[in-house]
This record gives C-alpha cells, structure tokens and sequence, in this order.
C-alpha cells in the first residue's frame, strides 16, 4: 500500500493518510460513482483545499472521513489512517463508541450550509454544553471561558451569542458560531465544507478573515472544500483539484494558481475573477459535468477537454509525480504547461 | 440586561398608548383576548339561537305544557318564563344582557327537570369526571403515539413499522363509538373479561372521595373502559403524525451535525428528534381535546359513566333547555380553553414562536 502514497514521508509527519478510497451511493438510476480511488495525505498543521465543480464528490469526502454517509452510500474500498499520537487508526473500523469519541474531538466537521446546523429549539449554549458533556467535560465554567474566547475570536458578542436561539442569529453568526464550536474541544483535524456559500459577499470576507486568524494562533489541520478559488487561494498551503470523484491534480496552491498542469484546473481557475481585479479572460468551462453513474472511458474529462487525443479515450491518466510536490492525471500536461493553458481558453471562447 | 431595565422603566415612563402597544405584542396576553372573545361570540350565538329558532325550546316547551297537562297558554307561558327564568315580554336584547349578567356571575339558571337545582351545581357534579377520564386518555395515548411514532420512524420499512401503520391506520378509521360498543360486547358480556356491572358509575357506591389510594384505584378501575375505548381511537392518529414527523425531521441539518458533534445517541433521539418533531402535534393536541370531550357522551352513554356526556344526553331527552345550555357552554369553554393552553404550551416549547 505503502507506494499508493503520494510521496515518501513518514506516518508520524501525516495527521490524516487515505489510501484509494471509493464510495458509491445506491441511487434509482444506478450505482452513483462519488469518490473514485483518491488518495492523499495530509500534514499535522497543513491546509488542503479540494476544489471542483459542484457534484464532483467532495462533500461525500468529506462525510467519508467523519463517517456520516447516508445510508445509501457504500464505501468500496480504502483505507483512512488517523494518526493519534505516534499510532494510526483506521477510521473505517472504528466501531461506535469510538466513532463518537473521534468526532468532534479529534475531527469536527463543518458543514455545508451551516444555516440549520443548530437545534432550532435550544440556546446556544445548550448546544454547546452538549458538544462539551458528549466528550466528557463537566466543568460548565471552563467551557464557558473556553467558549467565549473562540467567540471573541470569531468576532462575536459571547454573552449575547451564548443565550440566543438559533433564529435569532443572522446566517453569517451561525457559521461563525458553528466554527468556533468546531474548535471547543481542540481538534487535531477540522473540515470545513463550502464555509462561506449562502452568505453575501460581505460576511464571506469577514468569515475568512476569521479563518485565517484562527489558523495562525491555533493549530489544526484543515481540509478546506470550496467551489470558491478564491478562498482556497487565500487559506490553503496545498490544492487538490477533483472532477468525477478523483484527484486530478494535487500541487502546492503557488503551483495550482500560477503553474496549473491539468486543463481542467485552467479552466476553473480562468472560471472566477481573482480577487485582486485582474480578471485575465473570464471563461466557463464548456460542456456539462460528468455523469458519475455512466462515467465516460478513459481519463473523465475528455469528452470536455480540448487536448483531448484518442490515448485518454482508451486510458486512464494515473496521478503521476511531475515533482516532488506536484502531482497530475493527464497524458498531455506537458504541452498544457507549456502552451499555458491556451487551447482551453480558446475553445472556451469559440 | 437592557430589555428587563427597559420594561422597568417602562411601567412608569411609558405613555398610555406605548402601553397598549407594548401589551398587544404579549403572545400569551394575545391569545388569552381571543381566548375570551371566542367564548363571547360562541354565548352570544347561543343565546340568540335558542331564542331565534323556528321552533324556540320555550315555544316548544308551552306546547308540551298545553297537550300534556291541559295547561292553558297564559299558564303555560308564565310557568315557562318562571322555568326559564325569562320575562318573555322583554325585548330581546334586554334578555341578552340580563342573561349575560347572570352568566358573569357565574349563575347558569336552574334545571327545569330537577326542580330549583343550579345548572351550575350539575355540571360542577359531572364534568370532573369527563375532565378526568379524558384528560388520563389523552395523556396515555399522546405519549404512546409519540412513543410508537418515533419508533416506526426509526425503524421504517421493518415488519415493525409495516404492522404498526397498518393498525394505526384502521384504528383510526374506526368511529369510537363502535369501540366503545365492541368492548361492550366482546370483552364484558361474550367473554367477560370485565365486569361490567360492577364498573357502572364514575365510582363505587359509597366511596368517600379523597386523596387516598382507595379512592385513586376505585375512580381508575370505573373509567378503565372508557379510558380504554378513547385511547385505542385517538393513539393511531398520534402514531402516524408522529411517523411522520419525526422521519422529516431525522433528515434535517441538525439532526446530522448533532452526529458529527459526537453526541450520544440518547441525547439525540431525546432533545435533538423527539422534542422537535413533537411540536407539531401539540396543535393538534388541542384540536383533539375538543373532539374527544365531544364524543364523550355515546361512549360515557355506553358505559354508564357520570360525565358531562351523560348529563347532557339526559338533558336532551327530557328537554332541560337550561342544562344543555350549560352544557353546550361548558364544553365551548372547555374547548377554547385547551386551544389557548395548547397554545400556550406551543410556545413555551418552541422559542421561535415566542418572539414573533
Ligand atoms: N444521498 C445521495 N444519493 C445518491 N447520490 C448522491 C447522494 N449524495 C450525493 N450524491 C451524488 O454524488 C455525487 C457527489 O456529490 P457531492 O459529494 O455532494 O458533491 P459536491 O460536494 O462536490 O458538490 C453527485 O453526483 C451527487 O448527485
Ligand atoms: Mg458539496
């Protein structure tokens, strides 16, 4: 298994190690193909950021690595090392009491769309003794103190926030609460899935200011899922970028923004203006996202790419080393570096 | 903190309008008006109806005076108005104040059958026993239906769940009153598994009431069959609403962050599913308290239980206008009552309503 590993380090550097993970979900239509053979690992403190299109597996990761798929999923294969101290447990054999000792403690996950995440009737603080009794701490007065120093962190009024209702809060303090929930208990791994979608422009940038301020003073390691670039691009030390349930290119985020390898990460990177105004040509990938029941042959997103040649027809790219911290699943990122990414661009325009 | 000062102040700076204003946005204080002005239009109708009907029950009665007993009609309406309590020469709407002055007071008028009784002394002899039996009911088949719903949510699709929503589903389509009858049948005279004779009554003869064990087991033992036949007709509608419920709100965002927050499993069927998915049937709760106190009297007729029902069966087959209409009052106070406490309840348990 051990060459499955995208680069040689050792176990103990890696707070989170996947090895060819897949899930499916038993549909009407079919078997869904979710998540399709990634792999990854994760440093102790490190940020990664996954990054696609809308329906391309990354919430179904997500839940994967929290256990909380719904029942119709299945997860095929893989293996998800979760290192506590110097041993690795598998977070797919954890059995119940475990699993509920590992979420949140060890691993809190931030949902999507955070709106209804908070029981519509109990305080805040309620929900937050909750959290705090279901991993065995009792000292009410702690938590609190606890709790209102993330709150000040997170730029909210503790006292207020403590004794309000949900609905009394507006959608951006509820995702700001739900984060500094998150790190009530110190988790070694947080993942914060679409943080800042359904809020208007305003409160992302201050949710993502509170992020970054939370990264540099606590330390955590951090799975970011975004279709938002421009959050990756501000958070993340690495990027993944997925399409049809893999990982077709895993680069550091310089490399990804400036040195993108696979046509499908140009074309989502020309697809956003960046933040800083320099719009360069504002494209959106053509054709229509993949369907993951019938996946196309070969490499899966050829029937969209503009490089495309009769060998990613029949076969698939495995994601190769190109350096020792970029990896891509292309047959063509050669010409595709050294072109810059044009074809993409102008096929986009055509 | 600053609404609590706030308030303070307001009781003595506030203007006499800001007053109002504040007092109208009380929830509890709001549905409490109402509550009254319900039970204003439901007596005002009444009064008015009874008097206004083709034949009117007074008309009635002097007639029945006349042909039964030879009264002449000057007699008949002098003792009818005596009866009633009227002077029917008064136009109408002094009879309406009179009356509802009388009934601010408290004062029903006096049943014509037993003579110079207070309705008011009647229905106080026979409503605790609808309250009772009706209440116990209620408690019993609201808690199991919310039970059983919960457990056919969570384990749908199973034989459980299949079996159970078949049996809600007949019970529910079921008259209660041919329950009532069934058990009647079946389990007191076919196969005399109860004796029905002895559980006559709202409790044994010679029962000293009291806060004793005696008593408690006694009045418990008498309303077992009717406790009975309104639990099995109301239990399946619970089970099913609460079915559904709480399926719905097993797939709601918090339910699934509650999970990923490690809590225990206890934790989260208690406060986090089964109190949110209870919610909505407390509404209905209150419909169904009306319901049931109005179908009391076929199953308290059934049983031979001293309720509000049977009193008023009895009043409608010997004409006692004045009972019934106590009757009628008592049941629409009743009523209104239990919506403006299901209310009242709703709101305590749902913050969100609250503030509105
Ligand atoms: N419960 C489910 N049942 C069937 N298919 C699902 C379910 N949840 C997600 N999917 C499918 O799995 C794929 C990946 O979904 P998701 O992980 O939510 O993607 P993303 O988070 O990247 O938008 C999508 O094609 C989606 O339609
Ligand atoms: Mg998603």
């Amino acid at each position: 298994m051990t060459e499955q590993r995208l680069d040689g380090h050792l176990n103990e550097e890696y707070i989170l190690q996947v090895e060819d993970l897949w899930v499916s979900y038993q549909a009407e239509r079919g078997t869904v193909k979710a998540v399709c053979g990634v792999s990854f690992n994760l440093r102790a403190g490190e940020t990664l950021a996954f990054i696609g299109e809308s329906g391309c597996g990354k919430t179904t990761l997500g839940l994967t690595f929290i256990r909380l798929l719904p029942a119709t999923a299945r997860v095929e294969r893989g293996r998800i090392w979760y290192s506590r101290g110097t041993e690795a447990v598998d977070v797919l054999a954890m059995h119940e009491q475990e699993l509920r000792h590992f979420r949140w403690r060890e691993c809190a996950m931030i949902f999507q769309g955070a709106q209804n995440a908070f029981n519509p009737v109990l305080r805040i603080w309620d929900q937050v003794l909750d959290t705090a009794r279901a991993h065995g701490e009792t000292d009410k007065k702690k938590i609190r103190q606890r709790m209102e120093e993330l709150f000040q962190l997170v730029q909210l009024e503790p006292r207020r926030v403590l004794r309000a209702y949900p609905h009394q809060l507006s959608g951006g303090m509820r995702q700001r609460v739900l984060i500094a929930l998150g790190l009530l208990l110190n988790p070694s791994l947080v993942i914060l899935d679409e943080p800042t979608t359904a809020l208007d422009i305003l409160t992302q940038r201050s949710v993502i200011d509170v992020l970054r301020g939370l990264k540099e003073r606590l330390q955590f390691s951090l799975i970011l899922i975004s279709h938002d670039l421009s959050l990756a691009a501000e958070l993340a030390d690495r990027v993944a970028t997925m399409y049809a349930g893999k990982i077709v290119e895993l680069a550091s985020v310089w490399d990804i923004y400036y040195r993108p390898h696979h046509p499908y990460t140009v074309g989502l990177i020309r697809a956003v203006p960046t933040l800083s105004g320099d719009r360069g040509r504002l494209i959106s990938i053509p054709g229509s996202p993949p369907d993951l029941i019938n996946p196309p042959t070969g490499c899966p997103f050829h029937p969209r790419c503009p490089y495309t040649t009769e060998r990613c027809q029949e076969e698939e790219p495995p994601l190769q080393a190109v350096s020792p911290t970029h990896h891509v699943a292309c047959w063509h990122w050669e010409k595709v570096i050294a072109e810059g990414g044009e074809r993409m661009l102008t096929k986009a325009e055509a | 903190m600053s609404t609590v000062t706030l308030a303070r102040e307001g009781l003595t700076r506030l203007s006499p309008g800001a007053w109002l204003r504040r007092l109208a946005r009380n929830y509890v204080l709001r549905r409490f008006l109402v509550a009254l002005a319900k039970i204003y239009v439901v007596v005002t109708l009444t009064f008015f109806i009874v008097r206004l009907m083709p034949t009117n029950p007074i008309e009635a009665y002097i007639n029945e005076l006349i042909d039964q007993y030879g009264f002449t009609y000057q007699e008949a309406r002098d003792q009818a108005a005596a009866l009633f309590g009227l002077d029917l020469d008064t136009p109408l709407w002094q009879q309406y104040l009179q009356y509802m002055g009388q009934l601010i007071r408290g004062d029903l008028g006096t049943s014509y059958r037993s003579k110079g009784t207070p309705v008011s002394a009647m229905i106080a002899k026979f409503l605790p026993w609808t309250l009772f039996s009706v209440g116990v009911s209620l408690l019993i088949s609201f808690t199991l239906g919310i039970l059983l719903g919960m457990v056919m949510a969570y384990r749908r699709e199973s034989l459980l769940d299949h079996v159970l929503s078949a049996l809600a589903s007949i019970l529910t389509a079921i008259p209660n009153y041919l329950v009532g009858m069934m058990i009647l049948v079946f389990l007191g005279v076919q196969w005399k598994v109860f004796p029905i004779t002895q559980m006559r009554g709202a409790m044994s003869p010679g029962m000293k009431p009291g806060f004793t064990w005696e008593f408690i087991k006694d009045i418990f033992y008498h309303a077992t069959l009717p406790i009975m036949t309104y639990v099995l007709t109301t239990v399946g509608s619970w089970m099913l609403a609460m079915k559904s419920s709480t399926i719905s709100t097993l797939g709601e965002d918090y339910v699934m962050v509650a999970k990923a927050r490690g809590l225990p499993e206890r934790r989260i069927v208690t406060a986090y599913v089964g109190r949110n998915a209870s919610l909505p049937l407390f509404t209905q709760l209150a419909i169904s308290i009306g319901f049931v106190v109005g179908g009391s009297a076929l199953i308290e007729f059934i049983f031979v239980y001293q309720g509000i029902g049977q009193l008023l069966l009895n009043s409608i087959n010997y004409r006692d206008y004045p009972v019934m209409q106590g009757v009628f009052l008592v049941i629409t106070v009743a009523v209104i009552l239990a919506n403006f406490l299901a209310d009242f309840v709703y709101s305590w348990l749902d913050p969100r309503i609250r503030i509105q």
